[in-house]
């Protein structure tokens, strides 16, 4: 295939894809037209609404290591349903009520937990679940089951192209895991196109191989050239990593990308910061900021392309110019007295997308909405999120702008955040297989529709 | 060579704390036939307590010498949380099949797990000013914080301690005694429930101290529990459970096995240390210095 790509110079094909750095992106933003989310609904429901509260299920992870994650993830949804259920409910009627199920439980439990959920506790919608071990246990179960859900994470690939690659009710909020690193190889081949030397450092589970994969089949690309000097899987929830630290410091390479995540990744860099790791290399990271914003202390080194699972960091879009996210911010830094992470935002939208999609159903039908309805309202939906604009395509996977950073001490935060002026922004369409692409074991046997989309269309740049 | 030489201090850093776990675990087998599956979550605590206690010290001002005299206190409280639950949730089970005492030392696993949730939340705790009241070194162009070496340190002593207080002492006859046959033990006119307490608090000491000493180089992080309580299981099948000279062997091969898995089989370091268990159980199922 390389025969027929083009060669292409390294800045022009960035452009392609639509890099922009300073955070100057928001690109396809304000389609809808001003913030919708916190808009009373003004006009009332049309037709006869019952006033039995809707009941979501939302798993995450409530104990152990992930909840990291989970205590924002639990955050966002509450928040959500705390301001619908100020206006009244669903269509001004109808309130939110949660039950949540602990996603540390284990895949099996997991999924007799939606089972049950559904059948016993009856519940309307299902929404959360962080890992990529759960997402494809528990989507066919919610598809058998007809179970509304809209996935919050568990971001691998796997879940549409081959656990259901036809979904009829499950919809996913996050970004597709791929474009994770593929996003963190733009970020490397725009600002240090000049490394040689690479060196990995991932947890050994779905999301780190998936992470090694893309962001390397990306780099190729976009800076041929590069040699893997060193490779370090550490078992997820690791926290002693002083081997792997020394490891990769023997082989001296240029740059360092890690997938490491949540505590793993405080306990990982405090430790490479005494033994001097950021000095004598680039770092660069898929999730390293993908914790709860105050996880990470002042001590953070700066200039380390610090990831947010390419999906939202509270800073952007800053100041005054996106209204949603600072509102947005303010109002869960007062409730929760911390600042938010991806998890809470796809969170919090996941209840927003749903309320949207079922006011224009309602409008369309009167009453309350079927499932059926509800869903031909979200395949397709527009809407404005605190990341920016979201669009969930009819395939059931939401897109979002990829997004990156570089670490910073801002005198504002009592942790390390973002550089302001370095945040990269990507549209995401740009980096992710487009709609009805072939999905693996169809008409290649890639891991991913991805992987095969970049191989196939992506030239090798020179330069 | 200087690579070399920060590799081999950082298995032994690592096996300094795998010991202490791993002995405490042992040294309650020992004695109370009893597999405490709440050891690593007693780890953890000690942790937490820890990066908390140093955190109020910061906070008040302590001079960072000041706060090394914290690290205690995070063992300490683990000792303290065990001489309380040795003879109100654990001693009725003495007698009962090993089912129940799994179940019950699992129910625990939650209840510290959750509790250690509930206190002090989802985010990470550092202690790290521990870390840097104390100069990091030069080794042949590479860095090594003079923490660690402590902590190296703390691992020796206290296999040392632990060795004299059991084998040389008047106290480590009476554990022996009773660890040998509790019904003779008891005949012959010794407090075993006395003994039972001081071995389950030792034993806990060690794990809190454990998790107090490692808290400043990583961080006390949700599920550190479990994570300690798999591999200290590895060290005590390879060492023999029941035996301190096992804990010690024990953690020093997973030390330096996975450091070679790393450094050398990176895409097998999960399972290296499995396959070294599997294989010391197909020649000595007893482990390594095992009886019984």
């Amino acid at each position: 295939m390389e025969k027929t790509t083009p060669s292409v110079n390294r800045r022009a094909f960035l452009n392609t894809l639509g890099v922009t750095v300073g955070g100057t992106g928001l690109i396809g933003a304000g389609l809808v037209g001003g913030s919708q989310l916190l808009k009373a609904a003004q006009d009332p429901a049309k037709g006869r609404v019952p006033d039995t509260p809707f009941k979501t299920g939302h798993m995450t992870f409530l104990t152990g290591a992930g909840a990291v994650l989970g205590e924002p993830s639990i955050k966002g949804h509450t928040m959500a349903a705390e301001e619908i259920n100020a206006q009244g409910g669903l269509l001004g009627k109808r309130k939110i009520e949660t039950i949540t199920a602990d996603e540390a439980a284990g895949t099996d439990a997991c999924v007799k937990e939606v089972r049950r959920m559904k059948l016993d506790a009856k519940i309307d919608m299902f929404t959360g679940v962080i890992s990529s071990g759960t997402s494809p246990a528990v989507g066919p179960v919610a598809e058998e089951l007809g179970l509304l859900t809209i996935l919050t994470d568990g971001c691998t690939d796997f879940l549409f192209d081959k656990a259901i690659p036809n979904p009829k009710y499950v919809f996913r909020i996050t970004n597709i895991q791929s474009s994770d690193g593929i996003t963190a190889a733009i970020g490397v081949a725009q600002t240090w196109p000049h490394v040689r030397k690479i060196a990995h450092i991932h947890p050994d589970y779905a999301y780190g191989r998936n992470a090694y994969e893309h962001f390397t089949l990306a780099l190729e690309r976009l800076v041929p050239g590069t040699e893997i000097v060193s490779e370090s899987w550490p078992k997820l929830f690791t926290t002693d990593f002083t081997a792997h630290i020394t490891k990769i410091m023997s082989a001296q390479p240029d740059l360092l990308v890690a997938s490491v995540w949540g505590g793993d990744y405080v306990a990982f860099y405090k430790q490479a910061l005494r033994y001097g790791l950021f000095d004598k290399m680039k770092v660069a990271s898929t999730i390293a900021f993908g914790v709860a914003p105050h996880a990470i202390g002042k001590d953070h080194p700066e200039g380390v392309l610090a990831g947010v699972h390419s999906n939202y960091y509270f800073t952007y879009p800053g100041g005054d110019r996106w209204p949603l996210n600072k509102s947005f911010v303010q109002r869960y830094f007062k409730r929760w007295n911390e600042y938010p992470n991806f998890q809470s935002e796809g969170a919090y939208m996941a209840l927003y997308l749903l309320k949207s999609a079922i006011e224009r159903a309602n409008k369309l039908t009167g009453g309350w909405p079927e499932d059926e309805a509800i869903i031909s309202q979200l395949e397709g939906i527009g809407i404005d999120a605190p990341s920016g604009y979201l669009y969930m395509r009819p395939d059931h996977q939401a897109y979002k702008d990829a997004v990156t950073g570089f670490s910073k001490n801002l005198p504002g935060y009592e942790f390390a955040s973002w550089d302001p002026a370095r945040i990269i922004t990507i549209p995401i369409r740009n980096i992710t297989a487009p709609l009805g692409w072939p999905k693996p074991g169809t008409t290649h046997n890639e891991s991913t529709a991805a992987a095969n989309w970049i191989k196939t269309t992506w030239p090798k740049v020179v330069g | 060579m200087a690579f070399l030489t920060i590799q081999i201090l950082n298995s032994l850093l690592y096996a300094s704390v795998l010991f202490l776990i791993a002995a405490g675990l042992s040294l309650i087998f020992g004695v109370m036939r009893i597999i405490n599956l709440a050891h690593g979550s007693l780890y953890a605590v000690g942790a937490y307590v820890t990066a908390w206690l140093v955190g109020r010290g910061i906070a008040l001002g302590l001079p960072s010498g000041w706060l090394f005299l914290l690290l205690p206190f995070g063992a300490l409280s683990v000792a303290l949380i065990g001489i309380v639950i040795e003879p109100l949730l654990l001693r009725p089970f003495y007698r009962r099949a090993e089912e129940y005492q799994l179940l019950v030392t699992f129910g625990l696993i939650q209840i510290l797990e959750d509790s250690i949730r509930l206190i002090w939340g989802g985010t990470p705790l550092s202690a790290d000013a521990l870390m840097d009241a104390l100069p990091i070194i030069h080794v042949g162009g590479l860095l090594y914080p003079a923490y660690n070496l402590v902590v190296i340190g703390i691992g020796v002593v206290a296999a040392l301690a632990l060795w004299v207080a059991i084998y040389h002492t008047k106290f480590g006859v009476m554990l022996r005694a009773t660890s040998q046959d509790r019904r003779m033990a008891s005949a012959l006119g010794l407090n075993v429930g006395l003994v039972y307490v001081m071995a389950f608090g030792i034993g806990c000491f060690m794990a809190g101290l454990g998790g107090a000493i490692v808290v400043p180089t990583q961080a006390a992080v949700l599920g550190m529990g479990i994570d300690a309580l798999v591999i200290a299981f590895v060290v005590v099948v390879i060492g023999g459970l029941g035996s301190l000279k096992g804990a010690l062997v024990g953690a020093l091969v997973v030390s330096f096995v996975r450091t070679a898995g790393i450094q050398f089989f990176p895409e097998l370091e999960l399972a290296v240390l499995y396959l070294i268990a599997a294989l010391v159980l197909l020649v000595r199922p007893t482990g390594l210095f095992g009886t019984a």
